[in-house]
């Protein structure tokens, strides 16, 4: 109890700290509004808007500030993908696509107004549960990974790329393992970290200093959605707003339940290394078919669906910052995108982040979520005339914003020949099903596998017991073999027939 | 039934992927054996052992790839992918999409290797603005391809004018493209005519890299591309010495 209250109170610091500072304001009321924007513009991304934005601000601004723009954007985007799927049946992102399922049928049964309100309170509700989980479960896990050593690291950086590769993947997960291979493999170029010998240069000085991550995200991200979204899309009928949209609250204490269980799940998904919020959408979409009283009319326009979904992808943020705050592994593809942003303000998560930084990231999430609370009740209206505007418009602006931001991080013109490089290829894999966000996890947690992967070799004299003989690193090990021996064809094979045996 | 096909489709790009990713494996493997990996003696001093070597991890990663471009060949062959890529010529990438994804293609090669190093970004993002909005816009097949042929003459031409980075700053492809933005915008005009929203792609295209380059170069004092473009000079030149002292007393 002790350990909580001391908790809460550093956390009241630095939130008094951020109150206090009228700079605060500019930066959130901005970000969070460009965020709602991005998230219901459909073919506008939440990794898009945090991608583009650590571009922009990543390392031109103090850390406070740019860590103000990129949160705030990230808890407006995943929400604002809920206007789109509940008023046009499109989903604004990945993680609304269950929100779609029965936002637009309670919106067409004249009910968006409310359904609108109850997304924004489940969206505030469940940023906060994954909030103050990360407040309390990173500091236990902190302690925890001071015993992380190299090996655990290794293994647990591919774990990261593995699961993130399984879980991604539309078609075969095959796809994500190579996607996620592509991306180590990239990593590899440049000099290497231990002995600084030259690798995949090509004689090339500019490779010697390896891909650098933004125009690697830029590229990953921004340009396969900008080719993809440059056509003519037949705009949807938006439908008209009937209704308050200020949220009944005995409504949303009837569905209080619903609300507190997704956000648990979005939490506990979004912990999980690599997956992002629109698995933990439909995880507790899935859930809460199963368990909730009114699982039968999910999909029909039941608030319980709507619910489940919202509040879980919004949730998901928290939990994606503790593998990403405890470990320096991202928990879902924006906060890959924040990772770009802290290493290039020198500041490396993991064991020994600066505890000040844990707590400012707690605070700005909690004021982010309220602006975007706000802002979803009293400016809905602006946001709906927002979806009116169609990509062709929006696109073209950021590409030149996608391509003055990754100049300006590293100031050379052969970054920008990279972010082509990447967004061509990138362009392809998605037309092949290959999920990205694996490659890009796989190009941040390259350098870190390789170099913790060698050292305990070089520690061990070349033993590979290493990888056992440490708890952690056997535990580890025996995750990423079952990772991997589960999608075997034969083991597939082996689990159908024994779940279809009688019992 | 369009779901079977659907996934026939799939497994033709998957059989020529995995020949792709194969061979880009195999060339991989071949360039890591320039890495030393058994503790070669240069120079009197020796060498790293194999497990400290710089071409573990790459070998592993290789290898694995390899490993799994030989899985993904076996599937798309098991599931029909080899016969279906072989006897249909295309990989079933119809032609529209093609031309959508070739002249989009094009505009942003010659937007980011031709224009963007050498010409003012003003200058090159309003052009390329004006190209997108106006040629995808609608989905009309004639106007991307004026638009794609309106960035790629100006891309080309600069890029061929000055090649060599000694040169960039040169003006002459900047009045170029300023023309050809000129003369694509006139069609923008007369089509806003009938479609409205084209009415507010000149506004977009000066102001929208207007401010973002004046917010990076003044606001962030981040480096812009382009510094000494036609537009950028003369903006960057009135901001430090008409402007900036107003508020510096």
């Amino acid at each position: 109890m002790e350990f909580v209250l001391s908790q809460l109170a550093g956390f009241g610091h630095a939130f008094a700290a951020l109150v206090a500072d009228p700079l605060t304001y500019l930066y959130l009321v901005f970000s969070v509004f460009l965020g709602i924007t991005f998230g219901a513009l459909p073919g506008l991304t939440a990794t898009l808007a945090v991608t583009i934005l650590t571009g922009f601000f990543g390392n031109k601004i103090p850390l406070d500030y740019s860590l103000i723009a990129l949160l705030g954007a990230y808890v407006g985007a995943i929400y604002g993908g809920s206007y789109p799927s509940i008023l046009l049946n499109i989903p604004g992102t990945a993680a609304s696509a269950a929100t779609a399922m029965d936002g637009h049928p309670l919106a067409k049964a004249g009910r968006g107004g409310e359904a609108l309100g109850l997304t924004t309170t489940a969206s505030f509700i469940g940023t906060i549960i994954g909030t103050l989980t990360l407040l309390i479960f990173v500091w236990a896990l902190l302690l925890v990974s001071k015993n992380i050593a190299s090996p655990e690291k290794a293994l647990l950086a591919l774990f990261g790329i593995l699961l993130s590769g399984t879980l991604m993947s539309e078609d075969l997960v095959l796809k994500g393992w190579i996607s996620g291979l592509i991306g180590l493999a990239m990593a590899m170029v440049g000099l290497d970290p231990l002995l600084s010998e030259p690798r995949y240069t090509f004689g090339w000085s500019y490779m010697l200093s390896g891909f650098q991550v933004v125009p690697v995200l830029m590229g990953a991200f921004a340009i396969p959605q900008i080719i993809e979204g440059l056509r003519h899309v037949e705009a949807g009928k938006v439908m008209a707003l009937k209704g308050s949209i200020l949220p009944n609250l005995s409504t949303v204490r009837r569905h209080l339940p619903t609300i507190g269980r997704s956000g648990v799940i979005g939490t506990g998904v979004g912990a999980l290394p690599g997956v992002g919020e629109d698995v933990a959408g439909w995880v507790s979409y899935g859930v809460g078919k199963t368990v909730s009283k009114d699982g039968k009319n999910f999909g029909k326009g039941s608030l319980d669906g709507l619910l489940c979904s919202e509040t879980a992808n919004n949730a998901c943020i928290g939990g994606a910052l503790i593998p990403l705050l405890v470990l320096g592994i991202p928990g879902s593809p924006p906060a890959a995108a924040l990772l770009g942003a802290f290493k290039i303000n020198n500041v490396i998560p993991g064991p020994t982040i600066d505890p000040e930084i844990i707590l400012r990231v707690v605070a700005i999430l909690v004021l982010a979520s309220l602006t975007m609370f706000l802002m979803g009740l009293f400016t809905a209206r602006v946001f709906i005339k927002i979806l009116k505007i169609p990509q062709t418009v929006f696109l073209p602006v950021v590409m030149v914003l996608t391509t003055i931001g990754s100049f300006s991080v590293g100031g050379g013109i052969n970054d920008l020949y990279l972010m082509l490089g990447v967004g061509f290829v990138a362009y392809f894999m998605n037309l092949m099903k290959y999920p990205i966000a694996p490659l890009v996890i796989g190009v941040i947690l390259g350098g870190l596998f390789d170099e913790t992967f060698r050292r305990s070799l070089f520690l061990s004299d070349g033993d590979l017991s290493v990888f056992v003989s440490r708890p952690g690193a056997a535990i580890l090990l025996v995750l990423n073999l079952a990772l991997i021996l589960s999608q075997l064809p034969p083991v597939k094979r082996l689990f159908a027939r024994l779940k279809g045996a009688p019992a | 039934m369009e779901k079977a096909e659907d996934i026939l489709v799939l497994r033709a790009r998957d059989f020529w992927a995995s020949l792709v990713l194969g061979a880009t494996s195999v060339f991989f493997l071949w360039k890591t054996m320039d890495i030393p990996l058994w503790g070669e003696n240069k120079a009197g001093v020796s060498g790293t052992q194999w497990y400290d070597s710089a071409a573990i991890v790459p070998l592993f990663i290789f290898v694995g790839l390899l490993c799994l471009s030989i899985a993904l060949f076996v599937i798309s062959v098991r599931s029909g992918g080899a016969r279906h890529a072989l006897g249909a010529a295309g990989i079933g990438w119809n032609p529209d999409e093609a031309f959508r994804f070739s002249t989009i293609g094009l505009i942003l090669l010659a937007y980011v290797g031709g224009l963007v190093p050498r010409v003012d970004f003003i200058l090159c993002s309003g052009l390329l603005i004006t190209a997108l909005i106006f040629g995808y816009y609608g989905g009309h097949p004639r106007r991307a391809m004026i638009a794609c042929g309106a960035v790629c003459l100006a891309g080309f031409t600069s890029l061929l004018l000055y090649p060599a980075q000694a040169d960039w700053n040169a003006h002459a492809d900047d009045w170029i493209t300023l023309g050809i933005w000129v003369a694509l915008t006139i069609p923008v005009l007369i089509k806003a005519r009938s479609e409205r929203l084209l009415r507010v792609v000149p506004y977009i295209a000066v102001l929208a890299p207007f401010i973002l380059v004046c917010a990076m170069a003044f606001g962030f004092r981040q480096n812009v591309p382009a510094r000494g473009g036609l537009l950028f000079q003369q903006i960057e030149y009135h901001y430090y010495v008409t402007l900036r002292p107003i508020w510096k007393g």
